[in-house]
């Protein structure tokens, strides 16, 4: 029982970091209506670069992480501006940019791989004992981290529901073509959008990296595939959905590890993706006509 | 066949809060060509995918030649004789255009895998009565000359040709034809309205959802006027242009 | 013999890439099915043609697999072709659900990266990431073969079974299956609405395609005598795709021109390469690089890759069937669905 509790806290971190990546996702799926599936390196490159940040150039995790993010922020803005939003205007067929996104996910893993190496890398932070938290046995990293997923996770509802830029970017989810009338500038608004989608994915991957307390080349990748059971759970393009869908499959790892073996967690999470598929395809707070 | 081709009884359908179609009733006799007018927001659109199986209704009755379809999939009602069109052509594009006629029959023989490996011939003879059947289908639309062209690159008017030529092909009972003249050259509308009025000789009842009073009036012997969702009336147009309902809820600004 | 062991296997992977080619682009070139888990399918093939060739696992060998039932061949190579048929079933089963297709490209890359993550830790089922090793030789015994001319005899069986794979997908890709298949590529919801099921030509077409992919990894296992898990990342999904896009989607031969691409690319183009600051470890991950950017390039120069896809004429139409002129007016519409 008290494991179970304990698992309880682990899976809420899980949840936080899972949310910060979802959301990521779905804010660029809503927007733009591709899949991304070099997102999952967006997570590593993100981490590697605060990893250089904070090995090699010496800062604190915390500012080391808000490099990483940012850059891959502005990274993934570069790769709209110049790969992305030129296939995705010229090709009406979504195949078209998704062999795209994978071929770039190709890339990236390679170039990743090139330059720091295939081998584990370690953040430079403390390891503190953990704390007593309520029931839960967080350290103070973990605490922190979900933190940051709280405070993500309400400023995008903040920035969704208050802001014009949200607003902006919720009618070209649920309406391209009405958008574009409308007199919003769908340009500027995906490259915030993408702006924002890495800046998510760098803060998320660093975080992983943190948890996991190592990263390889392909940690992104690897997350990738539970990112979108939490994305596909939760009912793709909705952001509220993807929280949820996190909170679930973050916990429902997290306790499962408590029966079974622990090397099985992520397919732990494959079961609830096809489970949600049998029975709720579109998944739990789905939106019309995006799946 | 029954009396009534298509019957409808109380179909409805909400979407979120708005409630689209709301107790639309309506018959279309077998072998007319009926039309369904109504002004924008009246609920046709809605009521042809309730019809065809696209959407689920939520409540109400659909009945084909006598059968009650209501609730069946689309592709089931489509095997049972209804066939409809799209307000914007959706045509096979990478297809020829002779393909898309070809590929328009149900269960063919060469459809089958072990047919394809183990009766060829039977395959081979089917092909070349569809074929000659399709070839004789693009010639009565004028598209002959265009078969071997990619369907993609039809002008709108070829397209919206095609489609009808493929809902013919078919060999439905009932067509369901949504705007047909919808964006289409008005020097192609007097040539689309003739081939529909034709569809009668071949033993195909029309009913189709259009904005073209014009054409209502010169092709449909029967019409029937949604307005907010539910049927307001039944009638020749000569009828309908003397009911002071139908005037005033569309009749009054619409285009002829 | 080293100029002849070098060309022999840049023969085999062309044969093993052009079986490959052709059911992958049966699924995606053909049908729009966007297939991410198709490596999934070739491991299946190998794992399952591996184990029935071999024997049980020997006491103290270190490896631990199933079945192992030491079946003779070509028995294994079709039980790999038939194990990844089923794989498809399932697959199909779980995925094809009316969802878009980006939805689905989601869903097939999440179902292969939970079988890889199986395989690789669930370790009595195919020696998890060590794999199977010591595969035996077809023929070897029978023919009295030593190594080396295995590679060749067993190259020259896999270019036989290339050949009966190319009838097969030719004889497919021409009939009106394949028709059906390319209109549901283009608008799966009018195919529908046509009156098709077209659950059931999609999951044909995914099964058709899966029986190669089985097959290609079955001659694979047999060549290397040896297959883990690195052979089958997500990346060796991508060099297919790769492959049958910058060969030319949608048609057989272009297929086979993507085929000579990917041997070319990771087995001559290391040679010209010089270890870059003495990593040769870069080398793959150039390939990789290369092959990326080649795809990337090719979707925007020239979509339709080298070998584009044929228009079927009339007239090819009438020659395959021989039609005769039709002799009286048949009126339009009228008997239904021959």
């Amino acid at each position: 029982m008290h494991s179970f509790i304990l698992s309880i806290g682990f899976g809420l971190v899980t949840a936080s970091i899972l949310a910060l990546a979802s959301m990521g996702l779905t804010l660029q799926f809503g927007v733009t209506n591709f899949v991304n599936f070099a997102y999952g390196d967006f997570l590593s490159l993100g981490a590697y670069i605060s990893w250089t940040a904070n090995v090699k150039g010496g800062l604190n995790i915390w500012a080391a992480m808000a490099v990483g993010a940012l850059s891959m922020g502005v990274i993934a803005m570069a790769l709209n501006q110049f790969l992305l939003g030129p296939f995705a205007r010229r090709f009406r067929n979504l195949f078209y940019v998704l062999i795209v996104t994978f071929g770039l996910s190709l890339i990236m893993l390679n170039v990743i791989q090139a330059i720091w190496g295939p081998n584990y890398q370690q953040y430079r932070v403390g390891m503190g004992s953990p704390l007593h938290v309520g029931p839960f046995l967080l350290t103070a990293n973990q605490l922190v981290i979900f933190g940051i997923g709280v405070a993500a996770m309400l400023a995008i509802h903040l920035m969704l529901t208050r802001t014009r830029l949200g607003k902006a970017m919720r009618a070209m989810s649920d309406n391209p073509s009405l958008a574009t009338v409308s007199g919003i500038n769908t340009r500027a608004v995906t490259a915030v959008t993408w702006f924002l989608t890495g800046t998510l994915a760098g803060l998320a991957g660093t975080v992983l990296g943190l948890n996991i307390a190592s990263i390889t080349p392909s940690t992104g990748e690897t997350f990738l595939f539970v990112i979108f059971a939490a994305v596909i759970v939760g009912g793709i393009g909705k952001p509220y959905g993807a929280m949820l869908g996190a909170l679930i499959i973050g916990l429902v790892t997290e306790i499962s590890a408590v029966g079974i073996n622990a090397a099985y967690k992520l397919d732990v999470a494959f079961a609830v993706l096809i489970i949600v598929l049998l029975i709720r395809p579109q998944g739990l707070l789905a939106v019309k006509g995006k799946a | 066949m029954a009396e009534m081709a298509l019957s409808v009884t109380g179909l409805r359908k909400a979407f979120g809060g708005v409630q689209a179609v709301r107790g639309a009733t309506f018959s279309v006799p077998t072998g007319s060509v009926c039309a369904l007018i109504g002004p924008n927001g009246a609920g046709k659109s809605t009521a042809v995918n309730l019809i065809s199986g696209a959407l689920p209704a939520d409540g109400g009755r659909v009945v084909l030649d006598g059968t009650d379809v209501t609730g069946w999939p689309p592709n089931r009602i489509a095997r049972s004789g209804l066939i409809r069109t799209y307000q914007l052509s959706r045509e096979f594009g990478r297809l020829t255009v002779l393909e898309n006629l070809m590929v328009t029959p149900v269960g063919q023989a060469g459809e089958s895998l072990v047919n394809v490996f183990f009766r060829p011939g039977r395959v081979r003879a089917e092909e070349r009565r569809h074929l000659d059947r399709a070839l004789e289908t693009l010639r009565t639309f004028g598209l002959f000359e265009l078969r071997d062209s990619y369907a993609g690159e039809l002008s709108g008017g070829q397209k919206r040709l095609l489609e009808l030529a493929r809902s013919v092909m078919a060999g439905p009972k009932v067509l369901l034809l949504d705007e047909p003249m919808a964006g289409i050259n008005p020097a192609l509308i007097e040539v689309i309205g003739e081939h529909i009025a034709s569809l009668r000789e071949a033993d195909v009842t029309v009913l189709m959802v259009e904005h073209n009073l014009g054409v209502v009036e010169r092709v449909c012997d029967l019409v029937i006027v949604m307005a907010e969702g539910a049927t307001l009336a039944t009638g020749t147009m000569a009828d309908l242009r003397a009911d002071p309902a139908v005037v005033r809820a569309y009749l009054g600004g619409a285009a002829a | 013999m080293q100029i002849g062991y070098y060309a022999i296997t840049l023969l085999f992977f062309f044969f093993a890439y052009c079986i490959f080619n052709w059911g992958l682009n049966l699924q995606f070139g053909r049908t729009g099915i966007l297939n991410f888990a198709y490596i999934a399918f070739v491991a299946a093939g190998a794992y399952i043609a591996g184990v029935t060739s071999m024997g049980p696992p020997a006491a103290g060998s270190g490896q631990s697999y199933v079945l192992g039932t030491a079946l003779p061949y070509p028995v294994p190579l079709l039980l790999g072709g038939v194990a990844a048929t089923l794989l498809g079933l399932l697959v199909g089963l779980v995925a094809f659900r009316r969802l878009r297709s980006d939805y689905l490209a989601i869903v097939m890359l999440s179902l292969s990266l939970v079988a890889y993550d199986v395989v690789n830790n669930y370790v009595p089922l195919f020696d998890g990431a060590d794999g199977l090793s010591n595969v035996p030789q077809p023929f070897a015994g029978a023919l009295n073969l030593n190594a080396n001319s295995f590679l060749y005899v067993f190259t020259g069986f896999a270019g036989l079974v290339a050949l009966a794979g190319w009838w097969v997908m030719s004889r497919i890709t021409r009939s009106p299956l394949d028709r059906t298949f390319r209109a549901i590529r283009d608008d799966p919801d009018v195919v529908r609405g046509l009156g098709k099921n077209v659950f059931g030509y999609q999951m044909t077409s995914l099964l058709i395609g899966s029986f190669f992919a089985g097959i290609g990894g079955g001659l694979l296992v047999e060549f290397v005598g040896a297959f883990n898990t690195s052979a089958w990342l997500t990346p060796e999904t991508f060099v297919i795709f790769a492959a049958i896009i910058i060969g030319g989607l949608g048609n057989n031969v272009g297929a086979i021109a993507g085929s000579l691409i990917v041997p070319v690319i990771f087995v001559e183009l290391p040679k010209f390469l010089p270890q870059i600051g003495g990593n040769p470890a870069l080398i793959p991950e150039i390939d990789n690089m290369v092959i990326g950017g080649l795809l990337i390039a090719t979707l925007w120069f020239r979509p339709q890759g080298l070998v584009p896809e044929r228009k079927t004429s009339f007239a090819r139409l009438r020659r395959g069937n021989r039609a005769d002129r039709p002799a009286a007016a048949i009126p339009v519409g009228g008997a239904a669905n021959g």
